[in-house]
């Protein structure tokens, strides 16, 4: 009976006696359990549920601990064990970390389930190893470098993501996101959202063919998405925003109707970023962004403190947006301007090309795939000779020809900032590749020139490829050693054409 | 290995085949990296740029296409509008139509037109669906080509991946293997190095021990060499400072002695002079007591002395005062006494004017008492007499004298007047000049030292004399010679004019004969200048015509010798007390003269003819008057004749004659008148 209380108090005697007998019966097996109990600490949660049985079952072996030569210490869980235990377990309601020391905090992060209500975690918890287990429960894939390299941002921008995706105009209620947004302001910096759904009359989204149909013509006036304004001006972090207005995984069921970016969606979302002073870059695509709402955008966008990147690619914009475009670069820091596969012609690239002659700031700037032919290709080539700091430009699928290759050519010449040319898709013809090759020859700057299915000469394609092989091979030696940038250039001079 | 470039061996020395071989091998893995990854993505992306060139087919594609419907449109719809306008036409030409059958045909034909244009909207509807299918199909068949490029891109970039890691991986370990191959064989080498490193190091070490014995030797010797040569050096050295030593122990000695000498003579010495201080201790007392004494006398004849002095102090003091009082009464004095001067002055002069105008009243008075004597009574011409002392007014000692200024410009007035009224002048000119010379003389001798002395003028005044007329110039140059000479008042003037004068009589034997006058007026001429004047008075006349001035004769280069002279001998005499003496002396007697002078206004003749004439006329007188008493007795009486008459008359006249019976009347005759 002695014995029984003094185990079930674990009285200081009975330990010390313990820790003799281990020492004596023991002594081999001690040697390498020792260092263990911290870590065989983590052993019990997993077999929590068990606990009372075990305790039970210990109950009954207690008689015979002098004869077990198997008991030893490590099995018996520490008080902080326990309690940590039931920190964990009632974390819900009694939330206590900062209290702990550090190695406890620790261990009850290690412990803590991923389901808890992210009121409660929110901001209690930093730990990026507990969001990462809650990302990872969550979603099989999870790029933690698109956000920044931390799981909690990661968990919270993909949250709040998925409810604005889900979000119904009309029935779902917005206090659903609006809830969410004293807890995640402070983590959320970029906003991905690629599907906003329609309003929605009839209970399934997706009914039939027939009844969608008669609904287009009842519904076009109110087929509104959500307002972000209420959202992204509680955001006080935020710096990217990708918008895709439009459905994903419609099937069959594709309607007009369901890719549609209205006035009225197009003026709060002027409003909303025109709001937001920490925006750095800004995603509007695949919307059928016309000229008139990417006037009103950017009209909103002019004079931004912070915007840096623009992209409203894949969208209808014309030369009248193209021209607003222009305007903004002169009107704000724009660092990147992207008008991929849009409806640019000739007049919107000549607009363009007058602005980015004396702009300071725009280093990238992407007109894939619109219609600028040779007219805003001259145009735009002129305005590279004075520019001093574009160091991208894509010009794929523009219809340009050789008058717009001679003039590039010359630009080459000039020209120290360009560092990437994309001219695929275009009709250079043998002769324009020539000249280009010709450029290139007393370029040192430019590292990529695209040709592809340029109707250029395989020869003047692979000699201009040279050209890019050798610059490239001086940016990188610049790279490794700025100081000594003449000597190892000369050093590696005759090895080059080896390698 | 040996394959490096010279540039790098020189970068990196220690290390240069470890780092070359390692370096190429990295190098040669990043360029096919580089290479790989860029074939790869062009791989990847060719697959973009061909659906691209695709879009861009399809769009130009789509463009015709539309275009072309449009156009079809267009066409199709004007070709309807023209048949709807000929059906609307003819809807008018219906309603014209009044016979049934014909307006049935028109109706008939008119739903045949309908059908038609509706027929062919319906083609051109159907058609577009038709388009509108092949479209769909079109879109189905792009996802499906899109789903199949999405597939390939997929599985190139798996591709891609994998290549690229197997890639990344083999070159890593080729990258790995050169390294590992490259420590080996740097270690080998370090191996070898070290080796041969020890070696050496030994063998330098056997070397430098053999070098050391050999020289611990060759030291050793040395030392013993030394060791011998000092011993002996040491030995000499010994035995001379042992001689030395003996020498000084024999002067010692003998300084000793001379010691001992010297000890005895200052004893004695000291005893001598131990006496001679007794004694002159008791001569100091003596001494002492002596100041003591003479101290005491001279504290005695100090304080004498300060009570003296103080005393004298007091005397002066009270002295001074004295004189300073006397000083002060003296010069009240003396203000008083040149008051009362001024005042005697100007009383005398006042009652000498007042006494001279008496005197002149009486005199005038005598004179004319003369003239009427004169030319009544005796009824002989009267002139008036002429005395210099009639045209003098005021006291004779004050008359002022004249400057030397004033004297040269009467002079050269004279001058002036000179050719014109010669004989008149002359006379006034007597009475202001020295009358031995004549104003001519003097004229020409200023003219000449006015010409030749021209140095003493100063320039500036010359400049102001330009403008000026000839005898006011030579004023003016005179004023300024005299001047610069020092001549102030008339006496130096003519001392100047005789000097220049005798001057010339010494030096010109031809005239020799007149230097004795002048000569003799020499002395009186520097005593005493009233009496040089006075001289001059009596003996103007004579001399005058002596001595005919001859200034031509005076050689002009003589004048400044003459100036010299005169200059020096003007300085000698200058005494300014002596003639204010002189002066008061002569006042007086100058006055009683003058007094003495006025009496004798009237000469004794004529007093004399008075008188003789004043008893004649006494006799007159009382001759006259005796006929006076005589006029009057004799009208006394003829009165008293004439007063009895008319009493008589009276008499005769009245009543009572008449009553009386003789009239008396009748008695008597009755004179007549």
């Amino acid at each position: 009976m002695q014995e029984t209380l003094a185990t079930s108090t674990l009285s200081v005697p009975s330990r010390s006696s313990v820790s003799t007998q281990d020492k004596f019966s023991t002594a081999g097996q001690t040697l390498s359990t020792g260092p263990r109990p911290p870590r065989h600490s983590i052993v019990p949660p997993p077999s929590k549920s068990k606990g009372w049985n075990s305790r039970t079952k210990f109950h009954q072996m207690r008689r015979t601990i002098t004869e077990d030569t198997e008991w030893s210490l490590a099995i018996v869980p520490l008080l902080t064990e326990l309690c940590i235990q039931h920190i964990v377990k009632n974390f819900q309601n009694n939330p206590l970390l900062k209290q702990l020391l550090p190695q406890h905090q620790q261990k009850v992060l290690n412990l803590l389930s991923p389901d808890l209500p992210l009121a409660v975690t929110a901001n209690l918890i930093d730990d990026e190893n507990y969001w990462r287990r809650c990302c990872t429960q969550r979603w099989p894939v999870c790029h933690v470098a698109k956000h920044g390299g931390s799981w909690k941002r990661l968990f919270f921008e993909r949250h709040l993501e998925n409810l604005i995706k889900h979000f119904i105009p009309g029935t779902t209620d917005p206090a659903v996101i609006l809830d969410l947004l004293p807890l995640c302001r402070n983590y959320v910096r970029r906003l991905h959202v690629d599907q906003f759904l329609p309003p929605v009359q009839l209970p399934p989204p997706h009914g039939e063919l027939s009844d969608s149909g008669s609904d287009v013509e009842l519904e076009e006036p109110t087929t509104d998405h959500y307002q972000l304004g209420d959202l992204v001006a509680g955001l006080s972090h935020l710096e990217e925003l990708d918008l895709v207005y439009g459905v994903k995984d419609c099937g069959m069921n594709f309607e007009w109707n369901l890719f549609l970016f209205t006035y009225r969606d197009c003026h709060s979302l002027a409003a909303t970023i025109k709001a937001c002073h920490t925006l750095k870059i800004f995603r509007l695509t695949r919307s059928k962004v016309d000229d008139d709402k990417a006037r009103i955008l950017i009209r909103s966008l002019l004079d931004h403190p912070a915007l840096e990147e623009l992209d409203l690619s894949h969208n209808l914009i014309g030369d009248r947006g193209a021209r607003a475009a222009a305007k903004l670069l002169s009107h704000s820091h724009l660092r990147v301007l992207d008008l991929a596969n849009n409806q640019v012609r000739a007049p919107g690239a000549q607009s363009l090309a007058h602005a980015l002659a004396h702009n300071t700031n725009l280093t990238s700037l992407n007109l894939r795939l619109n219609c600028i032919e040779d007219e805003g290709g001259q145009a735009l080539a002129h305005a590279l000779q004075t520019n001093k700091c574009l160091t991208t430009l894509h010009l794929g699928g523009n219809e340009l020809s050789e008058p717009t290759a001679t003039l590039l050519s010359q630009v080459l010449t000039v020209n120290t900032t360009l560092t990437s040319i994309n001219l695929s898709c275009n009709h250079i013809g043998l002769d324009g590749g020539k000249q280009l090759l010709e450029g290139m020859s007393d370029n040192k700057t430019l590292l990529e020139f695209d040709l592809r299915l340029s109707d250029v000469a395989q020869e003047s394609e692979y000699l201009i490829g040279q050209a890019l092989c050798a610059n490239r091979e001086a940016a990188h030696q610049r790279a490794l050693n700025p100081s000594h940038f003449m000597s190892p250039v000369m050093a590696k001079g005759p090895e080059n054409p080896a390698g | 290995m040996q394959e490096v470039p010279g540039e790098y061996l020189d970068r990196k020395k220690e290390s240069e085949e470890d780092r070359s071989k390692s370096y190429k091998q990295k190098e040669e893995s990043r360029l096919k990296l580089a290479k790989l990854l860029l074939c790869g993505t062009e791989l990847v992306t060719n697959i973009q740029v061909a659906t691209d060139i695709r879009e861009i087919h399809r769009r130009v594609e789509e463009e015709e296409i539309k275009r072309q419907r449009l156009e079809k449109l267009e066409s199709e719809v004007k070709t309807s509008q023209d048949k709807f306008d000929e059906i609307t036409a003819k809807w008018e030409e219906g309603k014209q139509k009044r016979i049934p059958q014909d307006l049935w045909d028109m109706l008939n034909t008119q739903q045949v037109h309908c059908a038609g244009l509706i027929e062919d909207k319906n083609k051109l509807i159907s058609e577009l669906q038709q388009e509108l299918k092949t479209k769909d199909d079109q879109y189905v068949k792009d996802l499906k080509k899109q789903s199949d490029d999405i597939c390939l891109l997929l599985e190139r970039m798996e591709e891609q991946v994998k290549n690229v890691m197997k890639t990344f991986r083999q070159e890593l370990n080729y990258i790995e293997k050169a390294f590992e191959v490259e420590r080996q064989e740097l270690l080998t080498s370090n191996k070898k190095k070290w080796e041969q490193a020890l070696q050496a190091h030994s063998a330098k070490e056997l070397e430098y021990l053999t070098n050391r014995i050999k020289k611990v030797e060759g030291y050793e010797k040395q030392l013993n060499k030394q060791r011998i040569w000092d011993w002996e050096d040491y030995n000499t050295i010994k035995i001379r400072l042992e001689q030395d030593v003996q020498v000084l122990e024999q002067q010692l000695q003998q300084m000793k002695a001379t010691y001992q000498l010297n000890q005895e003579k200052l004893e004695y010495n000291c005893q001598v002079l131990k006496k001679r201080d007794e004694e002159s201790t008791v001569i100091k007392s003596q001494q002492k007591r002596k100041i003591n004494r003479l101290h005491d006398s001279l504290n005695n004849l100090r304080s004498k002395y300060a009570q003296q002095i103080t005393q004298f102090q007091e005397e002066n003091q009270s002295l001074t005062s004295d004189y300073k009082r006397l000083m002060m009464q003296f010069k009240e004095l003396q203000k008083a006494m040149r008051h009362f001067a001024v005042v005697d002055d100007k009383q005398f002069r006042e009652i000498w004017l007042m006494n001279e105008e008496e005197a002149k009243d009486l005199m005038s008075r005598a004179l004319d008492v003369d003239r009427i004597i004169h030319t009544h009574h005796l009824g002989l011409p009267w002139t008036a007499p002429d005395f210099w002392f009639l045209r003098n007014v005021g006291p004779i000692s004050q008359q002022p004298r004249k400057s030397a200024t004033q004297i040269l410009e009467e002079v050269l007035m004279q001058a002036e007047e000179e050719g014109t009224e010669e004989t008149a002048s002359e006379a006034e000119s007597y009475l202001d000049l020295p009358k031995q010379i004549s104003a001519k003389t003097t004229r020409k001798i200023l003219m000449l030292l006015c010409d030749e002395s021209g140095f003493l003028i100063e320039s500036k005044l010359l400049s102001l004399l330009l403008p000026l007329e000839k005898n006011e110039c030579y004023l003016l140059r005179l004023d300024a010679i005299f001047s610069a000479l020092g001549i102030e008042s008339e006496d130096d003037l003519y001392k100047l004019v005789n000097f220049f004068l005798k001057y010339q009589i010494y030096h010109s034997p031809s005239s020799q004969e007149q230097t004795s006058p002048m000569s003799a007026l020499e002395p009186g001429e520097q005593t005493d200048l009233e009496g040089q004047e006075e001289e001059s008075l009596v003996e103007g006349e004579p001399e005058e015509k002596e001595t005919p001035p001859s200034p031509r004769l005076i050689h002009p280069n003589d004048v400044l010798k003459i100036l010299k002279a005169f200059v020096m001998g003007l300085k000698k005499p200058r005494d300014p007390r002596a003639p204010m003496k002189l002066k008061c002396v002569q006042d007086n007697s100058k006055d009683s003269e003058y007094w003495e002078a006025l009496t004798t206004v009237i000469p004794d003749t004529t007093q004399n003819l008075w008188d003789a004439l004043y008893t004649g006329l006494e006799k007159y007188h009382l001759i006259l008057t005796q006929r006076a008493k005589l006029l009057v007795e004799n009208g006394s009486l003829e009165q008293q004749n004439t007063e009895l008459q008319m009493l008589l008359q009276q008499y005769l006249d009245s009543q009572i004659n008449s009553e009386l019976q003789v009239p008396p009347t009748q008695v008597f005759r009755v004179p007549t008148k």
